[in-house]
């Protein structure tokens, strides 16, 4: 039932565990985007794709408190979730944390349709999520994100022709199956549990299917090929992602790729270097 | 209009785009809304690694507002400065790009550690808003109106670097020893903020009379000293020994300028100061990096027919 389930205490440790996961994954997506996204602060294009990209930005950055919130439910802290956990402890697709390369602004416009598009039929597989805090949630945040799949489609048809077309085109080979990663379980067992008890209405072979029977055709539409649009059919709906399409490093099961680590490094410098994590706040005077 | 004219009629918000300026007036006034317009930019582009670097969600959102914030004061003082017909606003950020456009010279310092950063959010900022509260008040319309929306936000932006500040003033001994140390390298920078004194200010003379400036640098100064000597001290900091700063008896402050480094001030204003000279260049690489989207931009945003690309978001 939608939100029945108004506290970690109704769950058995599997339960807990399977929410944990799923709100991780949640939340870690959207704050590793937020932080590659803030990368073209005052390097973007022009000053208004400058202003978009960081209302982007920020939207995401919400999202994510919104999620560590949640988690916190668990008995995390925000802080210990984002800058205390060791960066195989992170659940986000390998999709977000792929470095840009300088001026590859294609890259950061295909990367933001792919992930919208996930993102969108993400929430509407959590609008009826048993645990009642999820489905609260899922509102505010689909009010944001629907002008985000607009944005980035504007954009894709924009660069679509030109020398953007071959740069659009180098983006989808080099992220799409990053993308895939987007629908790979925690594990096995965990995913399952995730469905069970409700707290996402769908599966994530579910979700793939339906991402790349939007995501391709669109793609298609633009003259970008992917490695998936063989396995597409317009008259069948049947898509399953292969074990060959998708990267070593799947991001879900803790693996990432080289550039997390610089990353995890960078945004948890000042944290380590005012040495917050020792949990200390002793109220020394200056004297 | 002539200059004599512009002089008796010049007072707050005078002048607008409607009006029949001379140009020795729109070429002061494109100089001054230009240089406030790439302060904006730079300034961004100095804080931009803070937003990455910063220690909470929190302070993360609000560093990138605070960025994106500066962008679009950036974009609307440019359209003030456009509105003079001297240069459009490609014609600046090329400027800028290129090492020719002029900006603040706090700016030009590199920032390495996040305790630098209330230097900028707390001090420069504060520094700034008592001279563009002035400028609420110039006589170019389209200045004033934009100094009111920038105003409006530069005082969250003061208020966010105030709470920084406070922050590790209240932590641990290391975290307001390091404060301490970046403010000792960051105050004769911001004294210097408000330029030379007005005996040595090239366009103070003409910028006043026509109403463009309403206040003297050296006002400004006294003005910003009088209010955060107190504030620093309040939280805990310690105004350095030098420049050596004296309270006159009419309440304005005297500062001995031989104790600043105006040799490095000039160098900063011709743009010749090597840090500097490293934000200027980083940020035309970044800039060039994308020149390849603002092609397919003005090609796609070009009528046939007609000669000039419209802006395109």
């Amino acid at each position: 039932m939608v939100g029945e389930i108004e506290s970690p205490e109704e769950l058995d440790a599997d339960e807990r565990d399977a929410l944990e996961a799923l709100l991780q994954r949640l939340a870690d997506d959207e704050y590793v985007l937020a932080e590659r996204y803030t990368e073209w602060q005052v390097r973007a294009p022009t000053l208004e794709s400058d202003l978009a990209l960081s209302n982007n930005a920020q939207d995401e950055l919400g999202h994510a408190r919104l999620w560590y919130d949640v988690l916190e439910d668990l008995g995390y802290e925000e802080h210990e979730l984002v800058y205390e956990r060791d960066p195989d402890e992170w659940r986000h697709s390998t999709l977000v944390e792929r470095p840009f390369a300088e001026g590859d602004w294609a890259d950061a416009i295909v990367r933001h349709y792919l992930y919208d598009v996930a993102e969108e039929l993400r929430l509407e597989a959590l609008e009826e999520s048993s645990y009642a805090k999820i489905a609260d949630r899922v509102g505010k945040i689909q009010s944001e994100e629907g002008y985000h799949r607009e944005h980035a489609e504007n954009w894709m048809e924009r660069l679509a022709t030109g020398e953007g077309h071959e740069r659009l085109q180098d983006a989808v080979d080099r992220l799409f199956p990053h993308a895939l990663t987007l629908f790979e379980p925690v594990d096995e067992q965990t995913e399952e549990t995730i469905v069970d008890a409700g707290f996402r209405t769908e599966s994530l072979e579910d979700l793939a299917e339906e991402w790349v029977n939007t995501t391709v055709p669109f793609l298609d539409g633009l003259g970008l090929e992917t490695p998936a649009v063989e396995r597409v059919h317009f008259d069948e709906y049947e898509f399953e992602v292969l074990d060959e399409e998708l990267p070593d490093k799947r991001g879900r099961d803790g693996s990432h790729t080289d550039a997390w680590n610089d990353l995890h490094d960078e945004f948890t410098r000042t944290y380590r270097e005012l040495g917050r994590s020792e949990a200390t706040k002793i109220m020394e005077t200056a004297e | 209009m002539d200059v004599d004219t512009v002089k008796e009629r010049a007072e707050p918000r005078a002048f607008s785009p409607a009006d029949d300026m001379p140009e020795e007036y729109r070429r002061a006034a494109t100089r001054m809304i230009e240089f406030h317009a790439n302060s904006e930019i730079m300034g961004a582009y100095l804080e931009r690694p803070f937003i990455r670097q910063a220690p909470s969600i929190d302070r993360k959102l609000a560093f990138s507002a605070k960025v994106q914030d500066e962008i679009g004061h950036g974009q609307l003082l440019y359209r003030a400065a456009e509105s003079l017909g001297v240069k459009t606003r490609e014609e600046m950020l090329d400027d800028l790009a290129n090492g020719k456009g002029k900006f603040l010279n706090c700016f030009h310092y590199p920032m390495d550690s996040w305790v630098e950063t209330p230097m900028i959010a707390f001090f420069v900022d504060g520094a700034a808003m008592r001279r563009q509260a002035t400028l609420r008040r110039t006589s170019w319309e389209p200045y004033a109106h934009a100094m009111d929306k920038v105003c409006f936000e530069e005082g969250f932006h003061v208020k966010h670097g105030e709470s920084i500040l406070a922050t590790l003033m209240t932590g641990s001994k290391k975290e307001q020893e390091m404060t301490q140390e970046a403010f000792e390298k960051w105050w004769p920078r911001i004294i210097q903020f408000f330029g030379p004194t007005d005996d040595k200010s090239t366009h103070h003379d003409f910028s006043s009379d026509v109403g463009l400036k309403t206040k003297s640098n050296d006002e400004l100064r006294s003005m910003f000293l009088r209010e955060y000597i107190p504030k620093a001290e309040r939280y805990g900091l310690e105004i350095p020994d030098e420049p050596r700063i004296r309270e006159r008896d009419d309440g304005t402050y005297e500062v001995v300028e031989d104790d600043l480094d105006w040799d490095e001030f000039f160098q900063i204003a011709k743009n010749d100061y090597e840090p500097g000279l490293g934000q200027i260049n980083g940020r035309k690489a970044a800039q060039d990096a994308v020149q390849w989207v603002r092609d397919t931009l003005e090609w796609e945003n070009v009528p046939e027919g007609s000669a000039k690309p419209q802006a395109a978001d």
